[in-house]
């Protein structure tokens, strides 16, 4: 495997940078075109859905742009540069001038990503345009500014033509991400969500501050395009392509170590992944779009495009194979024992993150991109999904509660594309495009042999995960027909986790929703008599079978030799390095039972995801009459003990980081508070006082007025004259 | 002779527009006397136009300096003229139009008040076309001059006329200290131009009586900054005046005042102390011991007054206190770079001051007690962001600037002060401004607190009003959208006050023997 480092320095990288069209700047700008829409929306207090239309429009248009990038690009990268951003020097030597550009760094990775940002973003949107509008109003020019205000930053993470563009666009997500979880912010449980996932991506932040800082640092620049043609960068490579790491400083080593941190906090991995279940407070379409399909994918970005540096460790992309796989097995485990959907699905996404990261990890940028690809899809689909059946259940989101929902009339659509979400995220063979994706990382997980156990854990998962997300499909979907709704009499928001709250605080949000439609006033009259689920309406309907048809779109883009199409894409990229390393030796050399594991792995990964089915239906459909008990289930239950009940309270993790970080800060806080006032303060009151003394005598001496400040005037001249000259005189 | 005025053609459209304000403003029509504002705005207007074009003075010390600063100097003069507008003689043009009294000439301010404005814009861009000491010295009094009798007529009451006297004849001390000065540099070297005294002093060094000149020259301009120890007047006359008219002292004097220290400043040069790399150890040690001084003494004595106005004062005179740090640093080795260029620092900063200072004073103008007083104390802000959202949080932006909080404009500008500082070795005068942007922190958000997280007061009769001059609360929102907005243009703007900042300092400095 290493005999092949020679390979390393054919790089498609190496061509130079081209120029890129200029429009392509276009497509960061027509987001912020929808802000200002959405901002003049909201000035003018329109009423109808008229920021929802308008922000499909732009960000429609952005996604053909980003199909007319597809067509028009070559292999070479390309950059385009809006204006010089930065240009800064305080000195001759080498990273001694900062210089950055507001531009746009164009290859294949960023295509691939953009296709699907934007595709996603339009069809999402026309998705909220429906799940919102009980907020119309305010609150709905608000949602739609922070929805396109995602889609730019989200560009700017994508698009940057350096790492500065990188961290504007981290923290424009970031903070969109924040604004859309926070969306109903009199609702405590919302706020506090949105406060966590900040705060833990301000620790992600940090190592991806330092790890830019430290890239300047060491290599002089943060364009891609010089840093990843750098001779330095170059011959690092040469080393570690033949073994040398000592050669390699240190400094350059640590640089995928920090980026690696920025990138957890973002994808949610371990053990920064706690922020995201949480997040699930926000409206459905930003859990979709956000939180499942784009932003939290920007981690597995990062990585993939900042591939070469993540080369020159030793120990970053095991490092990021074990968290990955640790991450996938752990938010399986917890998947299987909670019973809100939506909270199960955010655990998936966790966990099929890790199998991203895993796949980036064991050197199949190729397998994660698809992965990646596909499952922006069909998560988004799960999700939009599970908005349906929320949004038609007044909020009913726990799976002991909802039965055969697939059987009721009008919610066809959602239980069959929902079925084909499921099948997709299981990795049903053959005909879903989750299915070669995965396989393309289980293979590779297995073909390297430095990471060990890493493959057996992800095959693992894969059982997990087939279980999971069929016992949500056998319980909700399927079965008799039986729904309780849930705790919100508008029938459409968010509120599964607003039970334990007082009807204050869970309805305090929707004071702005005061729209008449019929539906409410029969989703009202449920509490004192008959609740109707509220059906999906067309938009819904739409974009649910739009993504479900892009699921099977999506098998050719990925299924065909070494990734198809997808694999075209990573290859022309930063990101294709490994292609190096995995086009050696390596293939066919290792043996799974016997056999070529890409080989086989077609085979096995099939038959556990069949299992996991199989163990779904046995214990959740087989035998069950009603919602709320599956007999077989409780059977399994009692059999496995505090198992279960650990895995329903997530492991403690966040009663543990509580107790490891969150408490002993809260104590030094208030130390701190202490000194603050008792020291600082003192100190600040002090030096207010003396001033005041002091112009109190200076006053007094004042009230002369003009002689008074005239005799002040000449003296100080008398006594700088004497004293400049004095001093110098000393000195000379 | 004539050959200098292609260097004049910004101060001869002023001065053109001046005389026709001066008669415009007497006239009995009352549509004729409005023109006095557009008038002068329009002069302004092909003066900054004439100084964009202005010829480079190869000849002069800082050669590039007079295009960047008349330019500076037109467009911040237009911000002001802006809040200056419908200061004066408002109640009596109201009588007029109501026909209860006639115009008569000699009651009338308006004409005055525009052409005092217009000379004084005059003298400050003729202060950066010097050539000589005498021109200095007109020039800078041109400059002053016309702004005693504008704090004097700014408000009909007894304050401002108390607060003209004390500065006219504070500033006629000041005048008669640099005059003074001017005269020992003249008698040190023999000659007035400056490109005579440079050769002199790059041929002979320094003598003690030029020493004492520069000495006593530098401290009688440093009235027009207002740095220790010529600072007295300042929050009297600011609290005096009218608040655009305050507004209108935090940046002309102090524009021309700079100007002049950083000519005085580069006759000798920065290449000439003890090791070949700084100004003579005496002036540096005399610049280095007023900014100290004027940066503590202005930043603590803000701290516990109440009144804005005097608030702003005092932060003027810290301000002032930043810029000379610049000024000890000097040009640097390259002064092409903006972070080693000091002299680029100040003139960039004094960009940043005018913008941000002129903004903190419009809010001030734009408001009034209900009794018609103006609003001073910080009472009256209180809560502003919620009872006037436009300008309190105009008053924010701008203290937060003025706080050099990132990445506003007055960042950037404290942002080369230090860099300059660090670069010519001057650390314990790093470390004071440092400690004093620290100590400014506490006036400044007060500044910031009160209008936003406080509540407006319950008593809506005290509570204070708009003005019902538009003009105002847009020079407000302006200047409070420049600190943001220019951020972006800060490159540009950085790279062309360092163009500015440029000095010739060809001749290498003879070593010098002082005996003081």
């Amino acid at each position: 495997m290493l005999d092949t480092g020679h390979m390393l320095l054919t790089l498609a990288s190496d061509a130079p940078a081209g120029a890129a069209p200029w429009w392509v700047m276009l497509i960061p700008a027509l987001p912020m075109v929808g802000v200002v829409l959405c901002t003049l929306f909201a000035i003018m207090g329109v009423k109808s859905k008229l920021p929802a239309f308008a922000t499909v429009g732009c960000l429609g248009l952005a996604c053909v742009l980003a199909f007319a990038m597809l067509l028009g690009s070559d292999d070479a990268p390309g950059v385009v540069k809006a204006w010089q951003w930065f240009d800064i020097s305080w000195g001759e030597g080498h990273g001694q001038t900062f210089s950055a550009i507001f531009g746009f760094y164009i290859d294949r990775l960023t295509i691939l990503w953009m296709l699907f940002v934007t595709g996603l973003a339009t069809l999402i949107g026309l998705y909220a345009s429906e799940y919102m509008s009980h907020d119309q109003g305010q609150g709905y020019c608000r949602f739609f500014m922070a929805f396109n205000l995602f889609v730019f930053s989200m560009s700017c993470l994508v698009m940057g033509a350096n790492m500065l563009m990188l961290y504007l666009g981290w923290e424009g997500v970031g903070l969109c991400s924040y604004l859309l979880i926070g969306y109903f912010y009199k609702k405590p449980s919302a706020v506090a969500a949105g406060k966590k996932a900040f705060i833990v991506n301000r620790i992600g932040d940090l190592g991806l501050a330092l790890g830019v800082y430290l890239t300047f640092v060491h290599f002089g620049t943060i364009e891609y395009a010089e840093l990843f043609a750098s001779d330095q960068l170059q011959g690092y490579l040469t080393d570690a392509a033949h073994g040398h790491f000592e050669h390699i400083p240190a400094a350059a080593q640590m640089i995928p170590l920090l980026l690696m941190v920025g990138a957890f906090g973002k994808s949610a991995q371990l053990p920064l992944y706690v922020w995201l279940p949480d997040a699930m407070e926000g409206p459905t379409p930003v859990s979709a779009l956000i939180h499942a399909a784009t932003m939290v994918t920007a981690g597995v970005y990062l990585v993939a495009r900042a591939y070469p540096l993540f080369q020159v460790s030793e120990y970053a992309l095991p490092a990021v194979a074990w968290i990955g796989a640790l991450t996938a097995f752990l938010a399986a485990t917890i998947g299987m024992a909670q019973f809100d959907i939506k909270r199960i699905m955010a655990y998936s996404t966790v966990s099929q993150l890790g199998y991203m990261f895993a796949g980036l990890g064991v050197m199949t940028s190729i397998g994660a991109a698809a992965h990646v690809f596909t499952h922006a899809f069909f998560k988004a689909l799960l999700f939009l999904c599970c908005g349906a059946v929320m949004h038609g259940f007044a909020g009913q989101l726990d799976l002991r509660k909802l039965s055969g929902v697939a059987k009721m009339k009008g919610w066809g659509i959602v239980g069959i594309t929902m079925l084909i979400g499921c099948l997709n995220l299981v990795g049903f063979p053959v005909i879903t495009s989750g299915y070669w994706s995965k396989d393309m990382i289980l293979a590779e997980a297995f073909v390297r042999p430095s990471t060990g156990l890493v493959g057996w854990l992800l095959l693992i998962t894969a059982g997990l995960t087939a279980y999971y997300t069929f016992r949500v499909f056998f319980r909700v979907f399927v079965g008799p027909v039986e729904y309780h709704p849930g705790e919100e009499l508008h029938a459409h928001d968010d509120h599964a986790a607003g039970h334990g709250h007082s009807h204050d605080h869970g309805h305090a949000g929707y004071d702005h929703s005061h729209s008449p439609e019929p539906a409410h006033d029969s989703a009202h009259d449920e509490a004192h008599g008959h609740f109707h689920p509220h059906a999906p309406g067309w938009a819904i309907n739409t974009v649910l079978v739009i993504l479900a048809a892009l699921t099977f779109v999506a098998i050719p883009l990925v299924a065909l030799n070494h990734g198809g199409w997808v694999g075209e894409m990573v290859h022309g990229s930063t990101a294709h390095y490994e292609a190096a390393h995995a086009g050696g030796g390596s293939h066919g050399s290792v043996w799974l039972v016997g056999l070529d594991p890409h080989q086989v792995m077609y085979y096995i990964s099939a038959v556990v995801g069949l299992a996991g089915i199989a163990v779904a239906w046995a214990l959740h459909y087989r035998g069950r009459r009603e919602a709320a008990h599956a007999p077989a289930a409780e059977a399994f239950k009692r059999v496995a003990g505090p198992l279960q009940r650990w895995a329903e309270h997530k492991w403690y993790v966040d009663e543990l980081y509580d107790f490891l970080f969150r408490n002993p800060l809260w104590v030094l806080s208030q130390v701190f508070r202490y000194i603050d006032m008792l020291l600082v303060d003192g100190l600040v009151n002090t030096a207010g006082w003396l001033p005041s003394a002091l112009g109190g005598r200076l006053r007094r001496g004042q009230h002369g007025l003009l002689q008074g400040y005239a005799g002040s005037m000449a003296g100080g001249l008398a006594l700088f004259v004497v004293v400049v000259l004095l001093l110098v005189s000393r000195s000379a | 002779m004539t050959e200098r005025l292609a260097y004049l053609w910004p101060e001869l459209s002023l001065f053109i527009a001046t005389c026709v304000v001066m008669v415009l403003g007497l006239s009995p029509s009352r549509e004729t006397r409005r023109l006095c504002a557009w008038v002068s705005a329009i002069g302004l207007l092909v003066a900054a136009g004439l100084a964009v074009n202005a010829p480079v003075d190869s000849e002069a010390l800082l050669p590039n300096l007079m295009p960047f600063a008349k330019l500076l100097i037109a467009m911040v003069g237009l911000v002001l003229l802006m809040l200056l507008a419908g200061t004066v003689d408002r109640d009596y043009e109201a009588e007029i139009a109501s026909g209860r009294t006639v115009f008569h000439a000699l009651r009338s301010n308006r004409a005055e008040f525009y052409s005092f404005f217009l000379f004084s814009l005059t003298g400050l861009m003729l202060t950066a076309s010097a050539e000589s000491l005498i021109w200095l010295f007109l020039a800078l009094e041109l400059t002053s001059l016309p702004t005693y009798i504008m704090v004097t007529i700014s408000t009909r009451g007894t304050q401002s006329q108390e607060a003209g006297v004390k500065y006219f004849f504070l500033g006629a001390l000041g005048a008669a200290f640099f005059l003074y000065g001017f005269a020992l540099i003249y008698g040190g070297t023999g000659a007035t131009h400056f490109a005579d005294i440079a050769a002199v002093i790059a041929a002979d060094g320094m003598n003690p009586i030029l020493t004492l000149g520069m000495i006593i020259g530098l401290i009688g301009v440093s009235f027009k900054i207002a740095a220790v120890p010529m600072h007295f007047y300042t929050p009297d006359v600011y609290q005096g005046a009218a608040a655009p008219v305050s507004a209108m002292l935090a940046f002309v004097p102090k524009a021309a005042g700079f100007i002049a220290i950083i000519v005085l400043c580069a006759l000798m040069g920065w290449r000439y102390g003890p090791g070949g790399e700084s100004l003579p150890e005496a002036v540096r040690l005399l610049l280095w011991i007023s900014a100290a001084l004027t940066m503590t003494v202005g930043n603590t004595l803000a701290l516990r007054q109440r009144s804005v106005k005097r608030i702003l004062a005092y932060s003027s005179i810290a301000h002032s206190g930043y810029m000379l740090v610049g000024v000890v640093a000097g040009p640097g080795s390259d002064p092409a770079r903006f972070t080693t260029n000091g002299i680029a620092a100040v003139l960039f900063y004094l960009l940043c001051y005018g913008f941000m200072n002129v903004g903190a004073f419009a809010v001030l103008a734009a408001l009034r007690r209900p009794d018609g007083t103006e609003a001073d104390d910080i009472d009256d802000i209180r809560g502003l962001c919620h009872t006037q959202p436009v300008l309190g949080w105009s008053m924010v932006l701008c203290a937060l600037s003025l706080l050099g909080m990132p990445p506003l404009l007055g960042f950037i500008g404290k942002f080369g002060l230090f860099t300059s500082a660090i670069s010519a070795g001057e650390i314990v005068l790093v470390v004071i401004l440092g400690l004093n942007s620290a100590i400014a922190a506490a006036y400044y958000l007060r500044l910031v607190v009160t209008p936003y997280l406080e509540r407006p007061a319950e008593r809506d009769a005290m509570a204070v009003q708009r003005v019902a001059i538009p003009s105002r609360a847009i020079v407000a929102v302006v200047s409070a959208c420049s600190v943001v907005v220019l951020v972006l243009a800060a490159q540009f703007l950085v790279t062309r006050s360092a163009i500015a900042g440029r000095v010739i300092e060809t001749k290498p400095p003879v070593r010098a023997q002082t005996q003081p």
